[in-house]
C-alpha cells in the first residue's frame, strides 16, 4: 500500500527522520518494500520567467530568451518550444539539473549561441493530463503567477514528500488504509492518533423521496448504507487531494469520483457513487444475479453472470457487480447532478470468488475479499459527506438509508496476562501488557491477573490468547525475545529407513564417480513420446495439473528417463566429453484416471553416462554395485524396453521384482535429444529394491589353506549366454567350488563359425585341508559332463 | 717371488684405482683371484720354494690376497652406490606437473546443504520424516488454518491437479499428518519439493525445496523458538552470527515472524550483499497456531510449540552465491562440480 508521508502527517505528529519511521514500522510488523523520496526525481528546476526573446539568427524555429530564475542576473536559455512568451512563467531546468526521465542538463550552445539550460514540458517533469495545468501541452508547460522565479519547482509541485510503500500481511485488512497506518505508526512513535471527526450539514429533505433500497440476500451483504447528495458541482478536486490519490497510484478524475477513493484509501472502506438519474425506478435492490444475466462494466467489458455473484441492480437490470466494478449505466458523469452513495460490506469469500470466476480485479475488490468491518461503514459514509460540504461539491439530502441483518457486537476476549508471558516466554509487566494493548484501541483492563479485552469491530483477526501475545510482542518489541537451548530428553533425531536406504544408494554412486541431478518433477505432456512406449504402456498414464505454467511443465513424471536423458544432452551440447548423472526422486502413478485420490509417489533412481570409457559393462557394473549394497541378489536378463538398444539392455530382478531395467539408448532416442553417440541408461525402482529382505554382515574366517585353480576352455554357441553357463558350473561344481571367474570371450577365425570361446577360472578350496587332484578331478568331471549336456565342448 | 709379489700388488691396485664398471670389477677379480688368476698361480708357485720360505711366502701371498679382495669389495660397494646415485638422478621428476586425480562424484549442492541442515537438526533430536507431494487441500490449507476462499490463499498460487488435489505449496503440509500420527513431545523436521506457479526467472522457480520444523510440548516458547533458529543459524553462519525477530503473519502460527540474521559477508556492519542493512532473511516462523493444533487433535489448552520453514534453495544460492536459481536445474556438469 502506497501512502505519502504527508498524508500520514494529517493524523500523527511524525517528527522523526522517514527513515526511522520506516525502521520502527518494519519492527511492529509492517515491512518496507519501497521508500521512494519524491525530492529527488529532479533537481535544479525552478520557476523562470521570460523577461526577454529574440529569433535565433541561424535558425528559423529558435527562441533565444532572456529568464529570470530569482538571480540577480537572468540567465539565457534556447528553446525550441513556439508557446513560450514574455511575462510567461515556465519551468527552467538550470546548469546541472536532474530531470524525473534521467537526463542530466548542463550549459552548452545551440548552433553558436550559448544556453544556460532548458525549458521544460510537463512531460519531461513527468507530469500527465490533470496532474497539473498545462502538463498535457506540447510545448513548455506555462504556469500561472502563482509562484515568484526562481521558486524550486518541488514546492510547486509539491514534491518535497515521501511515498513509502507498505506490505500489509492478509491478517490485517485494517490496516489497507491510510488511518489503520497512522494508528499503528502512532503506536510506534508513541504519539498520539487523530483521527478525523466527520461533521456536516444537511440541506434537509428526505433521502425516501429519492431512493428506496431493498437487500435481497443478507448472507452476502451484511450491511448497505445510502445516502442521497443533490444539486452536484462537478469539478476537479484540490490540490491537496490529487496529491494524496497520486501519491496511492490513483489518477484523479473529479471531486465526486476522488472522494469515493479518496474515503477508500483513508478509511479502507470502498465506496460507490450512482448517477441517481440511471438508478431505474429509483430502487436500488441487493440481490444475486440471474443465471446468464448479462453486465457490462464501466470499462466497457461484457460479462455473464451465474446466481451465485451479488449484483447491485435498480428496478430493470444490475448497475453494479457487488463490490467489484461498477457498471456502464449508472457512472458519474460531467452532468450529473445528483448521486446516491453507496457503503456496505460485502461477504469477502463472495468477493473474491466472483472477482476470480470474471478475472476482474479492482481495488474496491481487494478490499472486500480481505475483509472490511461493518461498523466502519458509517464513518466511512460520513468522511465522505464531510468532504462533500469542505469541497462545496453539492447539497447533503437529510436522511440515511441503513439495511442490515444485526449489526456485530463488540467482542469481549478474557485470558489471563501470565498466558501471553508463558506464550512469549518472557514477563512483560501487566501493565505494560494493559497499556499495549489499549494504545493499539483493545480497550483493557486488568483484574487479578486476568485481562479484559474489548476487540475493536475491524480486528476480526484477534481471536485468542495467541494474537494477543503477538500483539504484544511486536509493539513490547522481540528483541526482548530471548534464545533458550533446545530443553527435553537428550536423543539424536531419527531419520526414516527410506532416507537411510537412499542415503546408502547415493554414497555408493557417488563412490562410482557419479554427479547428483535435480529436475523438475513435472515435464512436456508429449515428453514420454520419445520413449517410443506402447500406447498401453502405463507410464503413459500420468498425472496433470488443471493450471500448469505451460505446457512443457504440465505432466506429472511417471519416470526419470526423459528428464535424465534431456540433461545428458545439455552437458552433451555444451561439449562436456563425458558424465556420469543420477538422480533419485519420485514417480508419481495415478491409482485411478481422472484423478480421485491422491496418486502413488514411488521413489526411484536413474543413471545416465556418456563418453569414451563407457559401456554397457561400466553401467551394469554401477547397477551391480548398487544391488550389492543391498545384498540382493539379482539375475539379470535380456529386456525389451522400445527406448533401448535392442540387443544391448537387460533387466535386473529379485524374486518377482524387476528391481532395475538398464541398457544402452536407442540410437532414434539419443538422436531425438540430439545425441549421435552412445549413451547408457538404467532405472531402479527404490521402493523395490529396499524391501529386499537384506542378510545381516556376518564375518567370514579367512581360509587357512590354499585354493586350487583350474582354468577351463569351452566352445559353445555363440548366442548362449555366460550367465547360463556359469550356472552350469556352479550347481554342478557343489560345496568344493569357491570361485567360478570369467576371463576371457572369444569369436572369430580361430574358431567355428557361430561360435564363441569362453575360458573361466575356477577356484576349489575346503576349509579343513588342501585339496588333491583326486579330490578335484572328480568334481571336474561332474562339470564337464554338465557342460557337454548343454553342448559346452572342453576346448583341448 | 718377493719382489713379483710387490710388482703385482702394485700392479693390481693401480689398475683397481680408475675402475668404475661392475664388469670390469668381476673381469678383475677372476683375473687375479679366480682359479686361474695371478695370486692364485702365485700359490701354486709355491711348491718351488724351499720349506722355510714357504710359510713366509704363504702368509704374504694370503696377505695379499685378503688385501686385494678387500679392495675389490669396497670398489664394489663403490660403483654400486655410484651407479645408484646415478640412477636416481637420472629418475628426477618435474614435481611440479599435475597429479593424476581420479574422478569424483558428488551430490547435487541443494542436498550438500540439506545433509548439513538434517545434521544439526538431527542432532538437537528432530526425527526427519517425509509427506506426499500430491497433498490434499485439507493438509495443505485446512489444517494448516486457511479454510477456502480465504485471502490467505493467495499468498501462494497453487497448482491443482483436481478437486481437492494439489502440489503442496509448503512443507508445512506435513505438520497435521505428523501431529496425527505422533503423540507430544514432537520434534520432527521434514525437508522436501513444494511447488508454486511462479513463472521461471533468476530468483523464481515453480519447483522449490523447503525444510520444516515442528516442535510440540508442554511450555514451549517463543524463547525456545529463538533459541533452536540461534544455534542452527550459528552452525550455518558461523560462531558470531545473530539472530532478530520481525513481526509477520503466517496463518497457521501465532505469532508470527520473519527471522533475520547478521549477514555473514559483513557481520552486522551493512555491505552490497546484504544490501546494507546488517540482516537477511533466511526465514518465516511462528508459534503454532491453536487452530493448527486442534486440526491435529492436540489441546492447545495442554500444549504449545513453534514451526518454522527454511527455504532450501535460497539457503544454497545465498550459501554459494549462485547469481540464478535456473542453474541448479539445468544441472550442467561444470555447475555440479563445484560444490564437493
Amino acid at each position: 500500500m502506497y501512502i505519502s508521508l504527508s498524508w500520514l502527517k494529517q493524523y500523527v505528529d511524525i517528527d522523526v527522520p522517514v527513515e526511522e519511521l520506516c525502521d520502527k514500522m518494519i519492527h511492529i510488523g509492517f515491512e518496507v518494500e519501497d521508500l521512494q523520496d519524491l525530492s529527488k526525481t529532479m533537481n535544479n528546476v525552478v520557476v523562470g520567467k521570460v523577461l526577454e526573446m529574440e529569433k535565433h539568427p541561424d535558425s528559423d524555429h529558435l527562441w533565444i530568451c532572456q529568464i529570470d530564475v530569482g538571480t540577480e542576473e537572468p540567465v539565457q536559455i534556447v528553446t525550441g518550444a513556439q508557446n513560450v512568451f514574455v511575462g510567461a512563467y515556465v519551468p527552467a531546468a538550470l546548469h546541472k539539473s536532474d530531470l524525473p526521465n534521467g537526463m542530466h542538463i548542463t550549459k552548452g550552445k545551440l548552433r553558436g549561441v550559448p544556453s544556460n539550460g532548458m525549458l521544460c514540458s510537463g512531460e519531461e517533469l513527468n507530469l500527465k493530463a490533470g496532474d497539473f495545468p498545462n502538463a498535457e501541452v506540447n510545448g513548455i508547460m506555462i504556469m500561472d503567477d502563482t509562484y515568484p522565479a526562481g521558486t524550486d519547482m518541488r514546492e510547486v509541485l509539491q514534491l518535497n514528500d515521501y511515498i513509502i510503500d507498505f506490505k500489509i500481511t492478509a491478517n490485517r485488512p485494517d490496516c489497507n488504509c491510510v488511518l489503520g497506518v497512522a494508528r499503528e505508526a502512532a503506536v510506534a512513535l508513541g504519539k498520539e492518533f487523530k483521527a478525523p471527526v466527520p461533521t456536516y450539514t444537511e440541506a434537509g429533505g428526505d433521502i425516501n423521496e429519492h431512493i428506496a433500497i431493498r437487500v435481497e440476500d443478507y448472507d452476502l451483504c451484511h450491511r448497505y448504507m445510502g445516502r442521497v447528495v443533490k444539486n452536484l458541482r462537478i469539478k476537479e478536486s484540490p490540490d491537496w487531494m490529487k496529491q494524496c490519490l497520486r501519491a496511492a497510484g490513483m489518477r484523479p478524475i473529479n471531486n465526486i469520483v476522488d472522494i469515493t477513493n479518496y474515503v477508500m484509501l483513508e478509511t479502507g472502506h470502498p465506496m460507490h457513487a450512482f448517477d441517481l438519474r440511471d438508478v431505474k425506478g429509483s430502487q436500488i435492490i441487493v440481490r444475486r444475479a440471474k443465471n446468464g444475466e448479462p453486465f457490462t462494466a464501466l470499462d466497457d467489458k461484457a460479462h455473464t453472470l451465474t446466481d451465485n455473484m451479488l449484483v447491485i441492480a435498480d428496478a430493470e437490470e444490475p448497475s453494479c457487480l457487488a463490490g467489484i466494478i461498477g457498471g456502464l449505466n449508472s457512472e458519474i458523469k460531467e452532468d450529473t447532478t445528483d448521486l446516491l452513495f453507496e457503503c456496505a460490506k460485502f461477504r469477502r469469500d463472495s468477493v473474491r470468488r466472483t472477482a476470480r470466476t470474471l478475472g476482474v480485479r479492482t481495488e474496491s475488490s481487494a478490499r472486500f475479499e480481505r475483509g472490511v468491518d461493518t461498523i466502519g461503514v458509517e464513518y466511512a459514509m460520513e468522511r465522505a459527506l464531510q468532504l462533500i460540504c469542505e469541497l462545496d461539491a453539492g447539497d447533503i439530502i437529510s436522511g440515511v438509508i441503513d439495511r442490515h441483518d444485526g449489526l456485530p457486537s463488540l467482542r469481549t476476549l478474557v485470558v489471563p496476562a501470565q498466558k501471553v508471558n508463558d506464550l512469549l516466554g518472557i514477563e512483560v509487566a501487566f501493565d505494560t501488557i494493559v497499556e499495549i494493548l489499549n494504545s493499539l484501541g483493545i480497550v483493557t483492563t486488568i483484574e487479578n491477573g486476568v485481562l479484559s479485552c474489548q476487540i475493536p469491530a475491524n480486528r476480526d483477526d484477534i481471536e485468542g490468547c495467541a494474537d494477543l501475545a503477538e500483539e504484544v510482542m511486536r509493539i513490547y518489541g522481540c528483541e526482548h525475545i530471548v534464545s533458550t537451548p533446545i530443553r527435553g530428553d537428550i536423543i539424536r533425531g531419527k531419520k526414516l529407513p527410506e532416507r537411510v536406504m537412499t542415503d546408502k544408494v547415493k554414497s555408493v554412486l557417488v563412490a562410482n564417480r557419479m554427479r547428483e541431478i535435480s529436475t523438475y518433477s513435472f515435464i512436456g505432456s508429449k515428453a514420454i513420446d520419445a520413449l517410443n512406449l506402447a500406447e498401453d504402456d502405463a507410464r503413459r498414464q500420468a498425472v496433470t495439473l488443471l493450471n500448469p505454467l505451460g505446457e512443457e511443465y504440465s505432466t506429472m513424471r511417471t519416470q526419470l528417463l526423459t528428464s535424465m536423458l534431456t540433461v545428458l544432452a545439455t552437458n552433451y551440447n555444451r561439449k562436456t566429453q563425458a558424465v556420469r548423472l543420477f538422480e533419485v526422486s519420485k514417480r508419481f502413478v495415478p491409482k485411478a484416471l481422472p484423478l480421485t485420490e491422491q496418486p502413488l509417489e514411488i521413489p526411484a533412481l536413474a543413471l545416465g553416462l556418456y563418453g569414451s570409457e563407457e559401456d554397457f559393462f561400466t553401467l551394469k557394473g554401477i547397477v551391480e554395485s548398487v544391488m550389492d549394497a543391498f545384498g540382493a541378489k539379482a539375475d539379470f536378463a535380456a529386456s525389451s524396453e522400445p527406448y533401448l538398444h535392442p540387443g544391448r539392455q537387460a533387466s535386473a530382478s529379485v524374486g518377482d521384482a524387476v528391481i532395475a531395467t538398464f541398457g544402452e539408448v536407442h540410437p532414434d532416442v539419443a538422436g531425438a535429444y540430439d545425441m549421435p553417440i552412445r549413451v547408457y541408461v538404467a532405472e531402479i525402482d527404490l521402493q523395490a529394491l529396499f524391501a529386499i529382505e537384506r542378510p545381516r554382515t556376518v564375518y567370514k574366517a579367512l581360509p587357512r589353506f590354499p585354493a586350487v585353480e583350474r582354468d577351463l576352455a569351452l566352445l559353445c554357441d555363440a548366442a548362449m549366454p555366460v550367465a547360463s553357463i556359469e550356472k552350469i558350473i556352479r550347481t554342478a561344481g557343489g560345496k568344493m567350488l569357491e570361485s567360478v571367474a570369467l576371463f576371457d570371450v572369444y569369436q572369430g577365425a580361430q574358431i567355428e563359425a557361430g561360435k564363441k570361446s569362453v575360458a573361466y577360472s575356477l577356484k576349489f578350496r575346503v576349509p579343513d585341508r588342501t585339496l588333491s587332484d583326486e579330490d578335484i578331478d572328480p568334481v571336474l568331471n561332474k562339470i564337464f559332463a554338465k557342460l557337454k549336456e548343454n553342448d559346452c565342448i572342453l576346448r583341448s | 717371488m718377493k719382489e713379483q709379489l710387490a710388482a703385482l700388488r702394485e700392479t693390481a691396485l693401480a689398475e683397481l684405482q680408475g675402475m668404475n664398471d661392475p664388469k670390469q670389477l668381476e673381469d678383475f677379480r677372476v683375473r687375479y683371484m679366480g682359479k686361474k688368476g695371478s695370486v692364485t698361480a702365485l700359490l701354486r708357485g709355491m711348491g718351488a720354494l724351499s720349506a722355510e720360505e714357504r710359510p713366509v711366502m704363504g702368509q704374504m701371498v694370503n696377505q695379499l690376497r685378503q688385501e686385494l679382495e678387500e679392495a675389490v669389495a669396497a670398489k664394489s660397494q663403490a660403483i654400486q652406490e655410484a651407479l645408484q646415485k646415478e640412477k636416481l638422478a637420472a629418475e628426477t621428476l618435474d614435481v611440479t606437473m599435475p597429479g593424476k586425480k581420479e574422478a569424483k562424484g558428488g551430490l547435487h549442492p541443494l542436498n550438500v546443504v540439506l545433509e548439513d541442515i538434517i545434521d544439526i537438526f538431527q542432532s538437537m533430536g528432530f526425527d526427519i520424516v517425509d509427506g506426499p507431494e500430491v497433498e490434499t487441500d485439507y493438509y495443505n490449507f485446512q489444517a494448516l488454518n486457511v479454510p477456502e476462499d480465504h485471502p490467505a490463499r493467495d499468498m501462494q498460487d497453487t497448482f491443482y491437479m483436481a478437486d481437492g488435489l494439489l502440489l503442496r505449496t509448503q512443507t508445512s503440509a506435513a505438520q497435521a499428518r505428523t501431529m496425527e500420527e505422533r503423540k507430544p513431545p514432537i520434534r520432527i523436521l521434514c525437508p522436501g519439493r513444494v511447488y508454486r506457479a511462479d513463472e521461471v526467472d533468476a530468483t523464481h522457480s515453480p519447483v522449490f525445496h523447503q525444510i520444516e520444523g515442528l516442535v510440540i510440548d508442554k511450555g514451549i516458547t517463543m524463547c525456545d523458538l529463538k533459541g533452536v533458529l540461534e544455534q542452527f543459524a550459528q552452525e550455518i553462519y558461523g560462531e558470531e552470527t545473530k539472530v532478530r525477530f520481525r513481526p509477520s503473519f503466517f496463518p497457521f502460527t501465532e505469532p508470527s515472524v520473519e527471522v533475520d540474521v547478521t549477514c555473514s559477508e559483513c557481520g552486522g556492519k551493512g555491505c552490497r550483499v546484504c544490501k546494507g542493512a546488517g540482516w537477511i532473511e533466511i526465514l518465516g516462523a511462528g508459534m503454532v497456531h491453536p487452530n493448527v493444533l486442534r486440526a491435529g487433535g492436540i489441546d492447545p489448552e495442554v500444549y504449545t510449540g513453534f514451526a518454522f520453514g527454511i527455504g532450501l534453495d535460497r539457503l544454497t544460492t545465498t550459501r554459494y552465491k549462485i547469481s540464478d536459481i535456473r542453474l541448479l536445474f539445468e544441472n550442467d556438469v561444470r555447475f555440479l562440480e563445484q560444490f564437493d
